[in-house]
Order: structure tokens, then C-alpha cells, then sequence
């Protein structure tokens, strides 16, 4: 029996995040800024830890009851989590989806430079990063720091 | 073509060039090519030598100076620079009597100066990334007068003006970059305008902890200029007969977190005549003043002593910037 029907039964509309490293799950909620949802009735958030998986031995799933999420939060995924796989699913279909990198980030992320203009208090700066895959890093584009890809996490705002 | 003119106006040309910096940002020398270095450069070698004088140039034009950070120096350059032109300063310098100290954002500082008519803003604040914010904020070019430990574009301007009339040309110039590389603001700037010039070569001598940051070297790395580094003094020293100029900045206790390790580093960064007598005869000596004890007196009379020179090339070179960027004639 797999872990998956073990535990939860399908959805019949939303996003299903799967291939999440194991316990890593909480990025992907950080990622998506979901606790903003606590208001809307109509989505639900399913998160399922520690599953046995062949691919990653252990791994994350987290299913979105109603929410399809848009191709912007697919691209920051797939940049933070390059195992992650995206499927939607309408009326029970699955569709996987392979989203392309993002170019630049805007919001999400808090600057790593504690003297960088988008961490001053009050000052209405939106940090914004533009990607460099080619040196696995993210760069601010107000102060200039380097901020490497697998570390985003540590800087989700939220 | 020498004899006063009141450059700009009524379309009289002082250089016969394209002014590509008119109504332009200055934030980052990234963002600067080789033709508006030289651009600049040719204007500020006129007003040098006194062939050009751009006097009352921006009558009628507002300059504001938001200075959020201590710095008589670069203040006074801008202050009179722009009077000198003829412009009209707004000035916020003090922040401990301005509204800044009142808790204002430099976001409103900006939209509240630009009320005021401001036609340009010289901005120095200690955020890194302040000057492209608040370039973003304002309608009319901000000049980035420091930001932070991260650029400071019009001073790597009068340092390579400063190098190009000593030796000539900028291209192929062999430099030592000494002392903190990771917290000065000159050294990045200094570096992405270099980038732009053929056969540059970089030497970053500075202890581990005050290396030359990362997305520093990404950009030399992208633009073909070669450069090395160096962290003890025997590696300085064999790095010395190579050099064309020693550029040297300030190392600033307060960025160790260890007092002995400051204490220990100190000493091996330190300029005098002892270690130039491992350089070539005719090394140029730079630094952006002011100094503490990284540069000792004794160099002062010694022809490497550059930095004088480049102090005084500050006022013509941002004379210049002010006329170019406020739409006089190139
Ligand atoms: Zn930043």
C-alpha cells in the first residue's frame, strides 16, 4: 500500500506539490505565502510529511484543495526546490507541469544585506532579485548582494 | 578654443560631443559605459586647465544635497560644485536637526525635495541600494554620492580621471587595490569602471575578512578582467614591482570582530616609504582620504604621493557630472 492512499484520498480540483524533500514543506508554505488564505473558506491546505517515496526515500507532499498556484510561485518552486513536481488538477485530470526559471523575484525574500535600503524600517522598498542559475545565485537589485540559491529559504519572508 | 563659455545653453557646444549622461541616474558604475567616463573626463580636463569655464551654466537650476550620513568632504565638493555653476542648493545635511532624525523615510525625504522644485538630488545615505531607490522614487536624476558600504561612482570617476592624467591612459594599468576591500565604498565602483577599460589588471591585497566582495568579482570575471589577490605581506611585497598604482583605503577596527586580529592585520597594511621600496620608482599612490595610519606622512613628500591631485580633480570632475547631467551641452 502506498504512503499516499494511505493517508489522504485525491483531490478533485487544485495544485498537488509532490517530490518535496522530506520535511521541507513549511518552505513551500513560506514560498507561497499561504497563510494569507486563512480567510478564504473555500481553500484547504493538505500537508503530508515524511512519505516513503523511490525517488527521495522520504519526502513531502502538499496538496492545495482549490488553488491553483500561478506560473510566478511555480518558478520560484522550481528554483528553490529543484526536485519539486507541479501537477493541477481539474475534474480529477492530472496535468503535470514544468515550470520554466524565473528571471527576476519580486517580494518574497528578505535581503540577506542587514544594511541593504529593503530592510530599513518603514521605507517602502520591495526587495527584487534578479536570478543568475549560471552561478546559483539570486542578486539584489537595490544593493547588489549575492545571495546563493539553496540558502533563499533561510531568507522566506513570512 | 579657450576663453569663457557659459557652456549649454542656446545649444553651444563646449566639446562638440553628445552629452549621454543628460537627465540621467548616476547610481552605479555599472551602469557607466567608457564613452560617458571620458565624456565626463574631457570636460573636467578643460575646466582643469581652465579653457572651459561652465560659470552660471545651471542658472536657474535647483541641485538638492541629501547628505544622511556625516561627510564634509564630498558635501563641500558637491556644494560648491553645483554654486559655482550657478545652481541654487537645496541642502538636508544634518540629520540630527533635519526631518530624518524625526523618523522620515528617505522615500518621503525625496518626494517632499522634489516639492521644492529640486532639478537633481546628490544623495549620500548609509543603505546600500539607497540611491537606486531613490532613484526610483524621484522624476528628476539622482546622483549616488555613497550608498552605503556598496558604491560611490563620482569618487572612482576623479580616480581614474587622476589615473589617466598621470599615466596618460587607462588601459593596461596595472593596480593595487589595499587595505578594507569589503566595506569601502570605492573599491567596488572603482573596479566596475576599470572593467571597462582593455588589459586592466586588479591585485586586491587585504586580509581574508576584508577580501573584495563576491559580486565584485563576478563582474570582473564576466567583463575579461584579470585580477589576483593577496592576503599575507609577502605576497603584497611580490605583488609591489608589478604595480603602475597602490590604490589605499582606510581598515576601520570596527570590523573585526577580534581586537588582536585588527591589531595583527594593522601593521601589514600599512603604506609607507619602507614598503614602496618594493614597487617600481615612479608607483602612483592613491587613496580617498581621509586617512587614519594606513597611509604614513612620510609618503607625502615623495613623488607617489598621488592622492593630493586626486583630491583636488574631486570638484572638476563633479562640476562636470552637474553640467552633463543637468543637460549641458557636451
Ligand atoms: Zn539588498
Amino acid at each position: 500500500m502506498s504512503g499516499e492512499s494511505l493517508l489522504v484520498r485525491k483531490i478533485d480540483w487544485g495544485t498537488v506539490l509532490d517530490h518535496i524533500p522530506a520535511w521541507k514543506a513549511d518552505q513551500v508554505i513560506k514560498l507561497l505565502n499561504l497563510e494569507s488564505l486563512k480567510q478564504n473558506p473555500d481553500v484547504s491546505v493538505i500537508v503530508l510529511h515524511n512519505v516513503p517515496s523511490k525517488k527521495l526515500g522520504r519526502k513531502d507532499i502538499v496538496k492545495l484543495y482549490h488553488y491553483m498556484v500561478s506560473e510566478d510561485e511555480a518558478e520560484i518552486l522550481a528554483l528553490v526546490l529543484p526536485q519539486i513536481t507541479i501537477n493541477y488538477i481539474r475534474d480529477w485530470k492530472v496535468e503535470k507541469h514544468s515550470p520554466g526559471l524565473p528571471e527576476k523575484i519580486v517580494g518574497k525574500i528578505r535581503c540577506p544585506e542587514t544594511t541593504c535600503i529593503t530592510n530599513v524600517e518603514r521605507e517602502p522598498a520591495t526587495p527584487r532579485y534578479i536570478v543568475m542559475k549560471e552561478h546559483g545565485v539570486i542578486a539584489c537589485e537595490y544593493c547588489d548582494t549575492l545571495l546563493e540559491i539553496e540558502r533563499i529559504p533561510d531568507f522566506l519572508v513570512g | 578654443m579657450p576663453s569663457s563659455i557659459s557652456g549649454g545653453r542656446g545649444g553651444e557646444s563646449p566639446l562638440g560631443l553628445k552629452n549621454t549622461l543628460a537627465g540621467r541616474d548616476i547610481i552605479s558604475c555599472r551602469d557607466l559605459s567608457r564613452e560617458d567616463a571620458e565624456l565626463v573626463f574631457s570636460l573636467a580636463e578643460e575646466v582643469n586647465s581652465g579653457t572651459i569655464h561652465l560659470e552660471d551654466t545651471l542658472a536657474g537650476k535647483k541641485v538638492a544635497l541629501i547628505f544622511v550620513e556625516p561627510s564634509t568632504r564630498t558635501f563641500q565638493s558637491f556644494y560648491v560644485a553645483a554654486r559655482s555653476l550657478g545652481a541654487e542648493v537645496l541642502s538636508i545635511h544634518d540629520p540630527a536637526v533635519s526631518s530624518i532624525a524625526k523618523g522620515e523615510t528617505l522615500y518621503d525625504t525625496v518626494k517632499m525635495i522634489e516639492g521644492y522644485g529640486a532639478d537633481c538630488i546628490v544623495l549620500r545615505h548609509p543603505a546600500r541600494g539607497s540611491a537606486r531607490f531613490a532613484a526610483e522614487a524621484a522624476a528628476v536624476p539622482v546622483i549616488n554620492a555613497g550608498s552605503g558600504s556598496q558604491e560611490h561612482p563620482t569618487q572612482a570617476l576623479l580616480d581614474v580621471f587622476t589615473i589617466k592624467s598621470r599615466l596618460g591612459q587607462v588601459d593596461g594599468v596595472k593596480i593595487g587595490m589595499l587595505g578594507d576591500l569589503r566595506y569601502s565604498r570605492t573599491i567596488p565602483s572603482l573596479c566596475y569602471l576599470l572593467a571597462k577599460y582593455n588589459g586592466v589588471k586588479i591585485f586586491f591585497m587585504a586580509p581574508p575578512l576584508l577580501q573584495v566582495r563576491r559580486e565584485v568579482e563576478l563582474y570582473l570575471a564576466e567583463k575579461g578582467v584579470t585580477y589576483r589577490k593577496a592576503v599575507e605581506a609577502d605576497e603584497i611585497k611580490e605583488m609591489m614591482p608589478e604595480l603602475d598604482v597602490l590604490y589605499v583605503t582606510r581598515i576601520q577596527k570596527e570590523r573585526f570582530p577580534d581586537p588582536t586580529e585588527y591589531e595583527r592585520v594593522r601593521g601589514s597594511y600599512v603604506v609607507d616609504a619602507k614598503l614602496l621600496a618594493y614597487g617600481r620608482r615612479d608607483l602612483g599612490v592613491m587613496h580617498p582620504l581621509p586617512r587614519v595610519d594606513e597611509l604614513s606622512p612620510e609618503v607625502d613628500k615623495l613623488p607617489n604621493a598621488w592622492y593630493f591631485e586626486q583630491a583636488r580633480n574631486g570638484l572638476p570632475i563633479r562640476k562636470a557630472l552637474l553640467h552633463l547631467v543637468l543637460g549641458g551641452a557636451g
